[in-house]
């Protein structure tokens, strides 16, 4: 036994495997907070703008309004499902103190850190798939490229995962964590381009939409699903590939410095 | 020869905020040991041990592991390594067979080596009557059980543990000493430490007593507890405490 473990260990799979286990185990618990909730919010934003004011609304781009609107409602949601997955599995397991379980195991930081992206992005892709097949239900909902879909999906969950893990080590209480959404998330996503084009905004405030991250995210969901896009795709791709290196590193780092999780 | 179970050379641990938990401490268990870690609340008992396992980062020494350096090949000492630590840090949600199996997948095991020895365990620490109800909702033994249970499923070759006693009923803490000492017959190494000194003298055979983040007095049972007043005595000595004129008349 001592001398098999004097081998370098290779990637904890089965490690690996259990996080995920345990943290899919931890989110079905809350199947009402983690899923429903955000369906039901998908669903009036979809009926209010899809119906009640989309009808008042010229087509953008050649879509109509609900075909329009449908994308950035999907990533408003993936990026709340990826943070709040990850920041609150990260916060609860410091506050009731079972992250020392991972800290004490044979777990290396970069298994750690995949385990917990792994939940995210599958939090964040069941939300959002749930959301566009109620956009199918609603005829809205279009893919013109689905690897395109997939890649911001994954990716836009990746980013929003890994800035959650960085609040989850970070915060000291249910206030600061909450912070984030309240201050950042929320109103970032309100005006990042769901429910209007640059082009809607008065030129003098332009430079808030070009300024705002949310809104590269949004218009490349859009682009994936119907085709109307405002900036170069590949824009949008590079920043959130340098958005995903920095975020990683940084909290690979933190995880090694024991930031947050060691004494 | 084989390398000892635990060396700590020179360890110190400041805390961010610039508390000296751990002066300087050095000490070597051979494989096979049963040490006792004595020392009052706050003299670095558990920093040391959180600094052994993972959980606190050392300022300065060096930590090694049946001759692996706990900190740069951190993850092959740490499968070596089963922790009870003296606070519950447990999922509340989650149930007893649960947390033994999850701990079990986080070392490696594969899905049937786990079920065998999760099954084992919940058997051994009488927890099959609970081994589906939520943890918050167990009384403080049975809690307790379940923390040892969790250190155990990997087989581990080092057993820290950490106040396992604590708050446990006499049954429990004969069930215990049973098992510790026929794993420890077994070649287990087992590091314990505990402020029952009659537990101490009775299962271990090397002691330490640690006061204010340093070793005060190491030896054999026999050479700190077999002066006149036994244990409690030397331990009192060790620490600086004063005895207690009523117990020592």
């Amino acid at each position: 036994m001592i001398m098999e473990a004097n081998r370098k260990l290779g990637v904890n799979w089965i490690g690996l495997n259990t996080m995920v286990r345990r943290e899919v185990s931890r989110m079905m618990r809350v199947p009402i907070q983690a899923f429903v909730a955000p369906w039901i919010s998908a669903l009036l934003f979809i009926f209010i703008f899809g119906f009640v004011v989309g009808g008042r609304i010229d087509q953008i781009g050649g879509h109509r309004y609900l075909e329009f609107v449908l994308p950035g409602i999907v990533m408003m949601n993936v990026v709340n499902a990826a943070f709040l997955q990850s920041s609150s599995a990260i916060y609860f397991s410091r506050f009731i103190r079972f992250i020392e379980e991972t800290l004490v195991a044979p777990l290396s930081y970069a298994e750690m850190i995949a385990g917990s992206l792994s939940v995210v992005v599958l939090r964040a892709s069941v939300t959002g798939v749930g959301i566009l097949v109620m956009g199918v239900c609603f005829g809205a909902a279009h893919v013109q490229s689905w690897p395109l879909l997939l890649f911001w999906l994954v990716s836009v969950s990746a980013v929003f995962g890994l800035l959650g893990i960085i609040v989850g080590l970070w915060s000291k209480s249910f206030e600061q964590l909450n912070m984030p959404v309240v201050f950042f998330l929320t109103p970032l996503s309100m005006v990042g381009g769901v429910f209007n084009t640059v082009e809607m905004l008065p030129a003098w405030l332009r430079w808030l939409a070009w300024a705002n991250p949310f809104f590269y995210f949004i218009n490349g969901i859009r682009g994936a699903m119907i085709g109307f896009d405002e900036t170069p795709p590949g824009l949008g791709i590079g920043l959130t590939l340098i958005s995903l290196v920095v975020l990683g590193g940084t909290v690979w780092r933190l995880y090694a410095k024991g930031y947050g999780l060691r004494e | 020869m084989s390398p000892p179970a635990l060396k700590i050379t020179n360890l110190r641990k400041v805390y961010r905020r610039g508390t000296v938990a751990v002066e300087d401490i050095s000490l070597s268990i051979p494989e096979g040991e049963f040490f006792g870690f004595l020392g009052p609340n706050g003299a670095g008992k558990s920093t040391t041990i959180h600094c052994v396992t993972g959980i606190a980062e050392p300022s300065a020494g060096t930590i090694e592991i049946f001759g692996m350096d706990a900190v740069k090949d951190y993850r092959e000492a740490r499968r070596l390594v089963g922790l009870c630590p003296q606070e519950f840090n447990v999922d509340p949600f989650a149930n007893p067979r649960q947390i033994v199996d999850w701990m079990g997948g986080y070392f490696g095991m594969g899905a049937a080596q786990r079920k065998s020895r999760v099954d084992f365990l919940m058997e051994r620490f009488e927890l099959i009557p609970h081994q589906k109800k939520q943890f918050r909702e167990l009384s403080g033994g049975l809690k307790r059980r379940v923390v040892l249970a969790r250190a155990l499923v990997h087989d581990p070759q080092l057993i820290i543990l950490d106040e396992p006693t604590a708050g446990v009923d006499v049954e429990l803490r004969r069930v215990l000493w049973r098992y510790l000492a026929e794993i420890n017959k077994d070649g287990k190494t087992i590091l314990l430490t505990s402020h029952y000194l009659e537990e101490v003298e009775r299962l271990c055979r090397q002691i330490a007593i640690v006061s204010k983040g340093r070793i005060a007095r190491e030896g054999t049972k026999d050479e700190i507890a077999g002066g006149p007043g036994g244990l409690e005595q030397a331990y009192l000595a060790a620490t600086g405490a004063e005895a207690d004129h009523v117990a020592g008349q």
